[in-house]
């Protein structure tokens, strides 16, 4: 039988995956929705400037960037959340995963293209630049790093876990 | 299995929760006092002939220093768009070609948007100051209008040679012409271009183009070039909100 240790080097960077990228998911979404700012504007107001900044990588049709523009920051907050209960860890680890890679691309491709826009990650004037670029580099690699390790410590029997009988 | 049930449960639930304090958090937003009443205009129709100018600036909805000549749409719009703008930027004529044209027809000329132009010429573009001083010039005998659009079409060409006096002279008559030159040549504009890029500055304005949006006391800066279809929903909510 493998052995299982509470906290080996794996289950750090799990943790340390839930817990980053559910705060950046979760702060993601409320700030598109509130725009972050205080009187938040109408939810409306909040969405469709949001669907300026999606349309603004010149990636998607305009119906579609509505649906993306009205659905990601729910969504958003959704995936943190459910990043933070951690059940099940490996399909929602491997569903963020794939959202931060579809993130990562679009501003890669931006930034390519020289295209004059702001990010729109948090709905802030914030210029898509460099940083940008190794910002979201940064948190795919942590993304990939938390689905593959939960997917190899599944393989482990939980060391918590009552020991199996002989 | 009944506690994954559990956990399930309580997933759904702290979401719904979260959803609901967040739709029940957004208050509704007080109307706006507006400034005096105005007929719309355009800067074709600010007939000034006087070689001397006037440079006075306005107010409207708590946007200050607007240059009238550059500005369109009645004063009392629900909404404020700002664009600043470059004239040797490409994405710049790509939104003046594609969306303001636009929003000028559907929503200045309605009385629902107030819509200014402001002057962001960019260090990196050589002439694109110059450019301004020629529209700024041409927009205070009234041609704001055909300059700003023979500018935009021929910007491939002028940004090759320099020459915006041909481009400009193109879509003037020679009495225009020479005021128009009289005015570049005094530099009598200069003060209001770098007027606005100082409010640029203060937005700030990091690239261009970008609109900044007022409505119901709140602004909304957006930076970079926009489809008319996906504008068209933003304005919609600004007009529409209560």
């Amino acid at each position: 039988m493998m052995q299982s240790v509470p906290f080996n080097y794996r289950r750090i960077i799990i943790w340390l995956g839930r817990l980053v990228l559910a705060g950046v998911f979760i702060y993601a979404g409320y700030a598109k929705i509130t725009m972050g700012r205080s009187p938040r504007p109408p939810l409306g107001v909040a969405l469709t400037f949001f669907e300026m900044q999606v349309a603004s990588y010149q990636i998607l049709p305009h119906q579609a960037s509505r649906l993306v523009a009205h659905t990601l920051p729910f969504a958003e907050i959704a995936l943190g959340l459910l990043l933070l209960i951690g059940w099940p860890l490996r399909l929602w680890a491997t569903v963020v995963t794939l959202i931060i890679a579809g993130f990562f691309a679009s501003v890669v491709r931006a930034y390519a293209l020289g295209l004059p826009i702001n990010c729109g990650c948090f709905a802030k004037s914030e210029p898509l630049d460099g940083m940008t670029v190794l910002r979201d580099g940064a948190l795919l690699l942590l993304a990939l790093l938390m689905t593959v390790f939960a997917f190899l410590e599944a393989r482990r029997p939980h060391p918590w876990s009552a020991p199996a009988k002989p | 299995m009944i506690r994954r049930l559990l956990l399930g449960f309580a997933t759904v639930l702290i979401f719904a929760a979260l959803s609901g304090m967040l739709l029940a958090a957004l208050p509704p937003q007080k109307s706006q006092t507006t400034n005096t009443a105005a007929k719309p205009k355009t800067s074709s129709q600010a007939k000034s002939a006087d070689p001397a100018p006037v440079l006075t600036t306005i107010s409207v909805a708590g946007v200050n220093d607007i240059d009238p000549a550059k500005a369109f749409g009645s004063k009392n719009a629900p909404v404020v768009m700002e664009i600043f703008s470059d004239y040797q930027c490409p994405a710049c004529k790509q939104l003046y070609t594609a969306t303001t044209q636009k929003v000028l027809e559907n929503y200045v000329n309605t009385g629902k948007v107030y819509l200014i132009h402001r002057d962001f010429p960019l260090p990196m573009h050589a002439y694109s100051r110059l450019a301004a001083s020629y529209s700024r010039a041409a927009a205070h005998i009234g041609k704001g209008d055909e300059v700003e659009q023979a500018i935009f079409q021929n910007q491939e060409k002028w940004e090759m040679t320099g020459d915006i006096q041909g481009t400009v002279a193109a879509v003037l008559s020679p009495a225009e012409m020479r005021k128009v030159q009289a005015f570049v040549d005094a530099r009598t504009f200069e003060p209001l271009i770098e007027k606005d890029r100082q409010l640029g500055l203060a937005v700030p304005v990091t690239q261009t183009p970008t609109s900044v949006f007022h409505a119901n006391g709140q602004t909304y800066p957006y930076a970079g070039s926009v489809s008319y279809d996906v504008l068209k929903d933003f304005l919609n909510q600004l007009i529409g909100q209560k």
